[in-house]
């Protein structure tokens, strides 16, 4: 089979495995939806608050569906990131340093072949943002823990005041080491200790063990979550930058289910490696 | 490779890859852990308790290193089972159903080729308990979270009330679907929608090392008791009739990790040796 053959499959076999939110089971809303005069959610009104009266940013988020060309960001947003660019709304791309544009195209004229995602190894910090699978949020005293739907994400964001280690200190991680901290309404999570031979993008954007992500998050309302992610990687780009994600939440009683992504894993089969 | 070299390999494998919670990651005691006068966790110590009065199953938890002989457990406590052999101390053994004993005899025989385990599929719900890797319990208000440190185990036991949805309706799931309520200080939950074996296929719905199986016939009661701080006890009924002649009851117990460890991520099938050295990749 060819490459693009396999890579066009790949696709469509991730489209075609990806747990809809609506596959059987059964719907439960949460109480305290706030609704609309005609029952449906109503986005807008004000996120909920924790006991101790910060934002609670618990749910299950999905990656909104708005869209945006290059260097047309509204004033004072970051570039919107894209599941398959985390550069996409930025004009001129990602800063890349020249070897990790090498590494991109590379990646990419080989049909994301070796594509972590694809291995069903865990994504990088940017593609689990913005994976089509949802993800849920459960913020608690100590840490908020996030849990992506594909490729078994467990991220654990510490915010009992504990500092980031050195890098290298502990072991590097696929997902990092991750502490929180409130600034006003804003949580502001930092991260180090990536393992660094990861994709921040379908296209294979790398990053290394140099990384530290900044990202702040901002419920602005019950319904819209805003990320704004700083990559600061001086190994693989030229200078840091921020991009934006965007999550709505899913409030009519879906919950998250099980992805079992290895299970009988096609991709593997269709690249002759299994 | 010739089988005994393969299986002694794999439990090598198995054994240097099981991340330790004394992996290089920092030590951050967790607050209210009640202590004694040598700074020690005081095991003995109360249970915890939620806002609402429940006792409190939240922590990390491995399993004991209690042992036992067959049919001497101590008066009223089910037989403890262990990760190799769910039955192990049972007199008898399990009540295995004739097909469920011989299905069992060939997964060993074929020194468990296909097991889910090995291949970093998800586990069964005893696997899961006994596995010598962690686990965490979330116990939030509506619903109690299991995370567990082997193969990705996730598993959520709503609590607000819902009932068990009739077996096939969701499609079952390898975690199965769970419901908890609370019969005093035990908290109980019932599962169902179990994939259990499907057309007999050798990777399907393991209880054991035995490769002891379960069918979408399973309803599982969990019975859990924090007995104190230190200490969790899960008397777990399996309720299978395809599957074994009768529903039988055994013995979970678990200590909690209260020193600052923390769960690890492991990735297990990143540099799959198992499928290598099985000739399969």
């Amino acid at each position: 089979m060819t490459r693009f053959t396999a890579s066009l499959l790949a696709a469509a076999f991730a489209a075609a495995v990806s747990p809809g939110l609506h596959a059987q089971w059964p719907l439960y809303p949460k109480p305290g939806v706030p609704k609309g005069a005609d029952g449906t959610v109503n986005a807008t009104a004000p996120a909920p608050r924790t006991a101790d009266g910060r934002p609670d940013l618990s749910g299950i988020w999905m990656r909104t569906t708005r869209t945006e060309k290059p260097g047309s960001a509204p004033a004072g947003q970051p570039p919107l990131a894209s599941f398959n660019d985390a550069g996409a709304g930025m004009k001129g791309g990602l800063p890349y340093q020249p070897w990790a544009a090498q590494v991109m195209k590379k990646r990419l004229a080989e049909h994301g072949l070796d594509n972590p995602d694809s291995l069903c190894l865990p994504q990088g910090p940017m593609m689990f943002h913005l994976d089509p699978q949802p993800k849920e949020i459960i913020q608690l005293p100590h840490k908020t823990v996030m849990i992506h739907e594909s490729n078994y994400m467990i991220r654990t964001v510490y915010t009992d005041g504990r500092k980031l280690p050195p890098q290298g200190e502990p072991q590097p991680y696929w997902h990092g080491y991750s502490v929180g901290r409130w600034d006003g309404e804003t949580l502001v999570v930092e991260t180090n200790n990536y393992r660094g031979d990861g994709w921040l993008d379908f296209s294979g954007s790398p990053f290394t063990d140099a990384m530290r992500l900044t990202e702040r998050f901002r419920r602005v309302n019950f319904g819209n979550l805003h990320i704004d992610v700083t990559i600061d990687d001086p190994k693989a780009y030229t200078r840091p930058f921020t991009v934006r994600v965007e999550q709505v939440v899913v409030a009519d009683g879906s919950e998250l289910i099980e992805f079992i992504c290895h299970e009988n894993q096609q991709f593997l089969k269709m690249t002759g490696r299994q | 490779m010739p089988r005994t070299v393969r299986i002694l390999l794999s439990v090598a494998i198995a054994a240097a890859f099981a991340p330790p919670l004394a992996a290089q990651w920092a030590r951050v005691a967790p607050p209210g852990v009640p202590r004694n006068a040598d700074g020690s966790v005081n095991m003995r110590a109360p249970a915890p308790r939620t806002a609402d009065g429940r006792l409190d199953l939240s922590g990390i938890w491995e399993r004991s290193t209690r042992t036992e002989k067959p049919g001497e457990a101590p008066p009223g406590r089910p037989p403890l089972a262990t990760f190799a052999n769910l039955g192990v101390n049972m007199v008898g053994g399990l009540p295995y159903q004739p097909w469920a004993k011989e299905l069992s005899n060939k997964r060993v025989a074929n020194q468990r080729f296909d097991n889910p385990d090995a291949l970093c599929l998800p586990q069964g719900p005893l696997q899961y308990h006994l596995d010598p890797q962690p686990r965490q319990i979330y116990q939030m208000p509506q619903r109690t979270l299991f995370i567990y440190e082997s193969n990705y185990g996730r598993r959520t036991i709503y609590t607000d009330g819902r009932p068990l949805p009739k077996q096939g309706e969701p499609q079952p799931t390898w975690h199965g679907y769970s419901i908890g309520r609370w019969d005093a200080d035990t908290f109980v939950v019932e599962s169902n929608n179990f994939r259990g074996v499907q057309g007999g296929h050798p990777g399907d719905a393991w209880l054991d090392q035995l490769g002891s199986p379960y069918t979408d016939a399973l309803h599982l009661t969990e019975r859990f008791r924090r007995v104190n701080f230190g200490n969790l006890e899960i008397d777990v009924t399996v309720d299978d009739p395809k599957a074994y002649t009768r529903p039988f009851t055994v013995r979970v117990e678990h200590v909690i990790v209260a020193d600052g460890w923390e769960m690890v991520e492991f990735i297990c099938h990143e540099n799959q040796m198992f499928l290598k050295m099985t000739g399969r990749q």
